[in-house]
């Protein structure tokens, strides 16, 4: 399989504070690749380093087999797009000027203009003044920026943070498109629902190192107790253990007709997460 | 490597619609402008001194100043770097974003000396020197715009240099005071204020290269130091 980002023995320190230790991993191509971590892990910070806008102190980062610090060519610009918190947008003109500027940047016809703003749900706010826009709205025609280019690979920092359930939701729909037609997303996000929704492999981000990375599916499992939710008629909850034990005790309340609901008692992503750094996420 | 016209013309276009929304800005151009009227109406016949003080205040206050301010409003609302994550190359980025300060300086210069009716005897010579000094006050307003950490900073930033570059003639009285600040008259403001007398005056070319020459160096300095500094400050440490 071909490996669009390759991180190895990775470290930024500022100053004294290590804000990455000792990173590894790399991210395949057509993949979306989650990049959890509570605040300050150094989440933002990796992407600026992958992204060339910020050095590493020392280990090595290559994107499409480039060494980051050479991404400053064209030819590599073209094939990715970046959503973090210092994509600003220009105020005083409207989303449509925003995204023209960014069509003749890129070489892009200004038709795409309506496909990007459908997909983020503002086509009818193309008009509209950036500095009349609520900061939902700001993050999509932001988002919208992102991928106008159709970029092969995309990172996006914490994407839906500003956004209702709706729009979160059609912005799902819109990047699960763009990785059928295969755009490799890196996508960090505070939304462990988010990240099961969307990502194929998520790595936990902690102490400057990754403590965790799998698919979701694979993490729910090892981290699974094997342990059964019971919902009993008289009201009660009972939470059985996996085994013998629990067996015999659930055979007995299926026997007595007591039984109202069984669930496996499957770990989320977040549950994993704090059980992992000992502290919610933020 | 290429140089694309397409991407200089659509960060001036921007630009521009962005300048033309944003009044603290804009209106810069207004003082050089009112004080050209002022001094026509006035005064039949202006001194050079007069012509020049308000060309090289429309240079502080045009060529710098809104060049400062667009850039370091850039590096404010976070837009800087989405140009250089572009494939806008960084010659492209700084040609398109000079190129607004560039128009309206020539424009606020020719319509104020228009007012001033100020007519040079060789409207070539000094049309040239007006070049080369636009991009000496264009490349200074980059350099302070990449220093400055936002709109605000950049207003005061520029005050120094009203002063200094704005306000010659005030610094010759004081050269005049104390023999110290002769070097002073390397400034760019005051040798232009040479060249344009001498040319008044008849000379040609030869008599005047020297001080174009002035000018051009300061340029390069200043556009070697920006260069310096924007690597700096290109990839974060
Ligand atoms: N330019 C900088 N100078 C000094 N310290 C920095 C700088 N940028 C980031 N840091 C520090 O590095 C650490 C990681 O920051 P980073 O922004 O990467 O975290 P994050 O995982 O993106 O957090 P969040 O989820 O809140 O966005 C933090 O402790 C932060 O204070
Ligand atoms: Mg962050």
């Amino acid at each position: 399989m071909e490996q669009i980002i390759k991180v190895k023995s990775l470290a930024k320190f500022f100053g004294n504070y290590p804000a990455l230790e000792d990173v590894h991993f790399e991210v395949n191509k057509g993949e979306t690749f989650g990049f959890l971590g509570p605040s300050g892990s150094g989440k933002t910070t990796t992407i600026k380093i992958l992204t060339g806008q910020l050095l590493a102190t020392s280990g090595d980062a290559f994107v499409f087999n480039q060494p980051t610090a050479s991404l400053n060519k064209a030819k590599y610009r073209r094939k990715f797009g970046v959503l973090t918190d210092n994509s600003g947008l220009y105020d005083r003109l409207t989303i449509y000027d925003n995204l023209k500027l960014f069509c003749d940047l890129y070489d892009v016809p200004a038709k795409r203009i309506n496909n990007v703003l459908e997909m983020v749900n503002l086509e009818n706010e193309q008009k509209k003044m950036v500095s009349k826009l609520s900061k939902g709205m700001k993050q999509r025609a932001q988002l919208a920026r992102a991928f106008l280019h159709e970029p092969e690979l995309l990172f996006l920092d914490e994407p839906t943070s500003a956004l209702d359930p709706a729009n979160s939701k059609h912005i799902y729909d819109g990047l699960r498109e763009l990785t059928k037609g295969g755009t490799t997303i890196f996508l960090t996000t505070h939304d462990m629902h988010e990240a099961e929704t969307l990502c194929d492999r998520v790595a936990f981000l902690h102490k400057g190192k990754i403590q965790l990375l799998d698919e979701p599916k694979k993490l729910r499992r090892q981290f699974s107790d094997s342990s059964l939710q019971v919902l009993l008629k008289d009201g009660r909850e009972l939470l059985l253990p996996g085994g013998p034990n629990g067996a015999k005790a659930l055979y007995e309340h299926m026997q007595a007709d007591k039984v109202v609901s069984i669930h496996s008692n499957e770990p989320t992503l977040g549950d994993i997460f704090v059980g992992i750094t000992g502290r919610e996420l933020v | 490597m290429t140089f694309s016209m397409k991407r200089v013309l659509a960060i001036f276009n921007k630009d521009l619609k962005d300048l033309s929304k944003n009044m603290f800005v804009s209106t810069s151009i207004l003082m050089p402008l009112v004080l050209a009227a002022i001094y026509g109406r006035m005064a039949e016949d202006l001194s050079i001194e007069s012509y020049y003080l308000v060309i090289n205040l429309a240079f502080t206050m045009t060529a710098t100043f809104i060049q400062c301010a667009i850039i370091a409003e850039e590096k404010e609302k976070n837009t800087l770097r989405g140009l250089m994550l572009s494939p806008a190359t960084i010659p492209e980025i700084f040609s398109g974003k000079s190129l607004v300060a560039f128009l309206l300086s020539i424009v606020t210069i020719v319509v104020s000396s228009i007012f001033m009716e100020y007519y040079p005897e060789n409207v070539a010579l000094v049309a040239v020197a007006i070049v080369v000094s636009t991009l000496f006050y264009i490349a200074l307003g980059t350099l302070l715009g990449l220093l400055a950490r936002s709109v605000v900073e950049a207003s005061v930033i520029i005050m120094p240099v009203v002063f200094l570059l704005g306000f010659g003639s005030f610094i010759e009285t004081l050269m005049d005071k104390y023999p110290i600040l002769h070097f002073a008259e390397y400034l760019p403001n005051l040798q232009l204020i040479e060249f344009a007398t001498k040319v008044q005056a008849g000379s040609g070319l030869t008599d005047v290269w020297s001080h174009l020459s002035v000018i051009t160096a300061w340029f390069l300095i200043v556009s070697f130091l920006t260069i310096v500094i924007f690597k700096k400050k290109e990839i974060d440490a």
